[in-house]
């Protein structure tokens, strides 16, 4: 009853943030406690709807074949001599896109709760929940959109949220310039999106997800391979930008300038997953076209390695996170592009657990240490803080993949997958990656939370807003990922694409996997725990030398932007700018200063005498009679071609 | 012959019966409780409205096509009910100061019965009786304030240019009825396709334009317009703005499309010609404007440019997109007007300059402003541009070169809308005290504002009540 | 004799239209424009009259047009004079030409 409700009424969840955004904004910004009360309280709602809707979904298999799809028109244009536009807005459930209702629901619920504490004293607190609720019901509209224009809507959206996150502490420069950056970052790819987006109206005739489905299938009727090619290429520089992959990832590390919650919401959990999340809603397309898949798969796996090496080096504890989450989107979008996406989403549903779990738990690091941000400054956090250590070991044994954690799982899954599709050079770039992240991470970890203390620390546990949020997700981070166990893949049988996949038990990729990761756990124990110096790490580091400067800054990455920005696009720009004010602001001004003119001049008409307005009306009906008796059907209306 | 059935008047004697109810009680209420009629007339109108409503669907013809009751009628009737309400909610304050509260609401009333007369009219006489109770009423509210100058003088050329080009439009109505033999819209229409086109015809069709040009303040006709405009009182100004030129085009729509169809390819180049004139010369006269109300009566000029254009192809589309746009532009002219009646009630100026920081004085009243302009603008997603959208997407094919003049002319008018929102947002006000609006300018201004956006964001729902309107004019 | 038709009157009344509107646009007398639009009214009553007579003499359309025209008129010209007075009042003249504070 109350499932079926929630199934049919699935738009409830991103209208309740979004109404309280619209409260917080206009009545209950003066009151930040009551405003917290009403942010969280709607997402709260938001989740036990999206928990029933989910629900609903995974204990009917029949939307797996067909989803639920309800949809209302939005607009509808037509042109005379153009066929119709129709554009609707509307809601499609199916396995996948109730796992992301639920899961961006649930984690967003308890990152609500955690600011309460975290956020605590902030003058912009009330400001700070409403535009986490606004994120919240961009995400969500995103998640169920049937329709693909209305997803680029709330991918629009979720980029302004992002950007007004970013950028929440704007009395800091650097939060303002990565605000801008991530902004301009993600709106160069969106442009790319947009692009692709039009080509398949122009071409398909429609955006809905279903239909689009239908007709990609038999394409040749449509249009050619080439354009088909060049629809994928472009709609995937959309999930690039906003999915942080090579070469548009710059943003993604700057944008930890947020406060933690939301890095821990937007960049780690929920919306840097949307460009994963819609190549997977539009795999029909990349399937269609091999080359695009391989693409997306080379991108992902190479970025999957490239952030990984880049982590290695980084010191704040928030860029480390940062780099690592880059890293795991390679990883998703690796499985995509091996054509599974099944493995994908199960990598981005722990993910998502494990991820905002580590970011919540940093965040309750930094709170603690007043915002020192560099885990070389840390050590022994343990005993002051240990929920916050305890929890964010489960976070670390996660993501380095030692079953049976949740990361485990999905990455051997994403392994497999690549394996048995035959790309064995991606599955080693994979596999290295896997011992580089187990690695790095537990780099962190050690430094942090382990080794001695630091005197001049005074960490002290978070108050319980922060850490209920933690064990729960922490608990998330053990047990999300048994739902897809080789032996028993639930999974599987509900989100796939074109047929489940069941392969036999790979014990020999599974064994690789833990050995790598217990591997790169034992070698970041030698180097950072036993010796307590520190002696072997540094040496290592002035051996590699150059390598280490080099991952260091990142591969020189954001420098070689720079240059191209100094270089190129400045020096055209000055040539354009030459060109824009003298002729182009030439010709705006001449138009601008012949209006105006003109303006001056027929104002002379309006003398304020009656008996002139009277005169220039009796003129007026002599004009139209004379225009009418020669614009008969014959004559002037031919010239100007208005009569047919 | 059917008998006749008073019920198919019901909403016309209603709001007859409101208006001499509010007329009446303002001789015996006492002074101090005056300001209760506003709210009779308010909540009056409002409850007329939810009758309309009932309405709907209730398509006949009265007196062998002397009334016309059909989606198209009554969709005006609620148009012009809803912009008396909320002119009436905005202005209440400014009554109040101004005095004479049961004069004033009740020639508001009066004016909408007449609109209401006028989109019903089925024959010659009706129309112009409709369109005279209209005019005489504003006439009267125009020299509102008989004290000030510029209220009479406004007055004053209103009455004697509105008594010249009634008097055009019945002299083209009588050489009508001289041709044909009747009076009767529908039977005219008949006649004229059987007979030979004569300039005695073209000639009527002239002065038909002219008479309704005049109301519709087509260039250039319209030279009556800023003036009146400037001098009125400003919620005069708005409810003249919108509700007087909807009724206009309601009528101009009827006596044209349904009325000279057949000798449509006489007229619709002069409509075109008429349209674009408008257009350019309204926009282009804004710009040097300091005054807000003389800068709204320009842009009002050019709107109707713009609404002009949906008569051109006398198709069912167009008809549409002058309802469509009839109703946003409702909105967005409230939404302003209102901005400028508070704004003079406080402050007593009108001059543009005075509005110096308003944004700091009141986010609301200058937010309201915005997005009034940038709608009337066309800038998406307000509700003008899809307006916009609608009568210029008629037009496309055959008239490609009125749809540039219009995008032109939309951008140049951009140029004078910004310079308000920037006096208003940039500069700093001279006098930095904040202003408090009461809730009934509140809740105008808000209603005005979100409906603005909600039709810009989702015209759909609106979309097709106008289609199902349109979709009745010619089922007579 | 001649025998008067349709078209003596028609040219009647457009004689008188067009001398109310020379009025109109060259008296700077308020009330006696006013007076000239009541001509104008008058060449339209004309109008109306004639062709009742002479298009449709079997039903009185035209006349009963024309009586609403003329009290209409009249109650314009109630409103108008009333105006005229008020400005009076204001500016002490009705010489059309003072008025002309709106304008631009």
């Amino acid at each position: 009853m109350l499932v079926e409700f929630a199934l049919y009424h699935a738009w409830l969840v991103p209208l309740l943030p979004a109404l309280a955004f619209g409260v917080i904004v206009f009545l209950t910004r003066p009151w930040p406690k009551l405003s917290a009360i009403v942010a969280v309280g709607s997402m709260a709602v938001a989740c036990f709807f999206a928990t029933l809707a989910a629900y609903g979904v995974f204990t009917n298999h029949e939307f797996v074949e067909k989803p639920l799809v309800y949809a209302t028109r939005w607009f509808s244009l037509g042109l005379p001599g153009m066929p119709e536009v129709q554009i609707d807005v509307g809601v499609q459930l199916d396995p996948t896109s109730a796992m992301m209702l639920f899961m961006v629901s649930f984690i967003a619920t308890f990152i609500f709760l955690y600011s309460i504490g975290y956020m605590e004293g902030d003058p912009g607190f009330s400001v700070f929940f409403s535009y986490l609720s606004l994120f919240g019901a961009s995400m969500l509209l995103l998640v169920i959109s049937s329709n693909l224009l209305q997803m680029f809507v709330a991918w629009g959206l979720v980029g302004l949220c992002s950007y007004l996150l970013i950028g929440f502490y704007s009395h800091k420069i650097s939060a303002r310039e990565a605000a801008k950056k991530a902004f301009v970052t993600c709106r160069v790819a969106d442009f790319g999106l947009l692009l692709g987006l039009l080509a398949l109206q122009i071409v398909f005739g429609t955006l809905n997800l279903t239909e689009l489905s239908e007709k990609i299938a038999h394409f040749e009727e449509y249009t050619t391979f080439g354009m088909l090619t060049l629809i994928a290429v472009l709609v995937f520089i959309g999930p690039i930008g906003k999915s942080g992959q090579f070469p548009l990832h710059v943003w993604l590390p700057d944008a930890m300038e947020g406060p933690t919650p939301v890095s821990a919401l937007i960049h780690a959990a929920t919306m840097v997953v949307a460009g994963v999340y819609l190549v997977g809603r539009t795999l029909f397309l990349f399937h269609e076209v091999p080359s695009a898949m391989q693409l997306v798969a080379v991108t992902g796996g190479f970025t999957a390695l490239f952030a990984a090496t880049i982590a290695i080096t980084q010191r704040e504890i928030k860029r480390i996170l940062a780099y690592s989450t880059v890293s795991q989107l390679g990883y998703m979008m690796l499985a995509l592009g091996v054509g599974s996406l099944t493995a994908s989403m199960f990598h981005l549903w722990t993910h998502a657990f494990f991820k905002a779990l580590m970011f919540l738990g940093a965040g309750s690091v930094l709170h603690a240490l007043h915002h020192k941000a560099d885990v070389w400054e840390m050590g022994g956090l343990y005993k002051k803080m240990p929920i916050t250590t305890w929890t964010f070991v489960i976070g670390g044994l996660a993501i380095a993949g030692i079953p049976p954690f949740a990361g485990f799982w999905s990455k051997d899954e994403i392994l497999v997958a690549t394996l048995s599709e035959g790309h064995y050079v991606l599955f080693a770039v994979g596999a290295f990656t896997a011992f580089l992240t187990a690695f790095y991470m537990w780099r962190m970890i050690f430094l942090a939370f382990f080794g001695e203390e630091k005197p001049e620390n005074h960490p002290h546990e978070s108050p319980w807003t922060m850490t209920v949020p933690l064990v729960v997700l922490a608990v998330g981070a053990l047990g999300a990922g048994w739902v897809g166990t080789p032996w028993h893949n639930v999974w599987a049988e509900w989100i796939f694409f074109g047929h489940p996949h069941h392969g036999p038990v790979n014990y020999g990729a599974m064994l690789l996997s833990i050995v790598l990761a217990a591997a790169g756990i034992y070698l970041a124990y030698m180097l950072y725990l036993k010796d307590a110096k520190k002696k072997r790490a540094r040496r290592l580091a002035e051996w590699f030398g150059p390598v280490y400067r080099m991952l260091y800054n990142k591969y020189y990455i954001d420098e070689l932007y720079l240059w191209f920005n100094h270089a190129l696009v400045d020096g055209t720009a000055r040539l354009m700018y030459l060109f824009d004010i003298y002729v182009v602001d030439g010709i705006v001004n001449g138009i601008g200063g012949f209006a105006k003119l003109s303006g001056d001049g027929l104002r002379v008409f309006q003398s304020g005498r009656l008996q002139n307005y009277a005169l220039i009306f009796f003129l007026g009906v002599l004009a139209v009679a004379v225009l009418m008796a020669f614009t008969g059907p014959s004559a002037a209306s031919l010239v100007l071609g208005g009569v047919k | 012959m059917m008998p006749f059935d008073p019920s198919a008047l019901t909403l016309e004697m209603l709001v007859a019966a409101l208006g001499l109810g509010v007329l009446i009680l303002g001789l015996i209420v006492p002074h101090g409780s005056r300001h209760g009629l506003g709210w009779l007339s308010f909540f009056g109108l409002l409850g007329i409205m939810g009758v309309a409503l009932s309405m709907w669907g209730d398509n006949r013809e009265l007196l062998s096509g002397m009334y016309l009751l059909d989606n198209y009628a009554l969709f005006w009737k609620i148009t012009f009910m809803l912009s008396a309400a909320l002119v009436i909610l905005g202005c209440m304050r400014y009554v109040d100061s101004m005095g004479g509260q049961a004069e004033y609401y009740s020639m508001i009333i009066f004016a909408t019965l007449g609109m209401m007369v006028m989109a019903s009219a089925g024959d010659f006489i009706t129309l112009y009786l409709g369109l005279e109770l209209m005019t005489i009423a504003f006439i009267i509210l125009v020299c509102f304030r008989k004290m000030e100058a510029k209220s009479v003088e406004a007055g004053m050329k209103y009455i004697l240019l509105a008594g010249m080009s009634s008097a055009v439009l019945l002299y083209g109505l009588s050489l009508l009825y001289g041709l044909t033999g009747s009076v009767i819209i529908l039977e005219v229409s008949r006649i004229i396709a059987l007979q030979p086109v004569t300039p005695a015809l073209v000639l009527a069709v002239v002065m038909l334009v002219a008479g309704l040009g005049f109301k519709i303040s087509a260039v250039p006709f319209h030279m009556w317009t800023p003036d009146v405009y400037e001098g009125a009182p400003t919620p005069v100004t708005s409810f003249l703005a919108m509700g007087s030129k909807a009724a206009s085009f309601a009528i101009l729509l009827r006596l044209f499309i349904a009325g000279l169809p057949g000798i449509w390819e006489n007229w619709t180049m002069v409509v075109a010609i008429l349209a674009a004139v408008t257009i350019i010369f309204g926009n282009l006269v804004a710009i040097p404007q300091t005054n807000v109300k003389r800068l709204l009566a320009y842009s009002s000029i050019a709107q109707a440019g713009y609404i002009l254009v949906g008569l051109v192809t006398a198709t069912e589309a167009g008809i549409k997109g002058v309802m469509f746009y009839a109703f946003l532009y409702v909105f967005a002219t409230v939404g302003a007007f209102t901005v400028a009646t508070y704004f003079y009630h406080v402050t007593g100026s009108d001059e543009l300059k005075d509005y110096a920081g308003l944004s700091q004085r009141s986010p609301l009243m200058a937010a309201v402003m915005l997005v009034a302009m940038l709608s009337m603008a066309g800038i998406p997603p307000l509700a003008g541009f899809v307006g916009k959208f609608y009568l210029f997407k008629t037009i496309v094919d055959g008239y490609l070169w009125l749809v540039f003049i219009g995008l032109i002319m939309s951008m140049v008018s951009v140029y004078y809308y910004l310079r308000v929102a920037l006096v208003m947002y940039r500069d700093e006000p001279a006098d930095p005290t904040p202003i408090k609006l009461p809730s009934p300018v509140a809740v105008t201004l808000i209603v005005a504002m979100v409906v603005t956006l909600v039709i810009g964001i989702y015209p759909g729902p609106l979309s097709e009540v106008v289609n199902e309107a349109a979709h009745t004019f010619f089922m007579h | 004799m001649l025998a008067i038709s349709l078209t003596h009157y028609v040219v009647l009344s457009a004689l008188l239209f067009s001398i109310g509107l020379f009025g109109v646009l060259t008296k700077r007398n308020a009330v006696a424009v006013l007076i000239c639009i009541e001509l104008m009214l008058n060449a339209v009553n004309i109008n109306l009259v004639a062709f009742s007579k002479y298009v449709t003499p079997t039903d009185f359309i035209g006349q009963i047009f024309s009586i609403f025209v003329i009290t209409v008129a009249a109650a314009e010209v109630g409103v108008g004079l009333a105006i005229i007075i008020a400005i009076y009042r204001n500016r002490l003249s009705v010489n059309l030409d003072d008025f002309d504070w709106l304008k631009w």
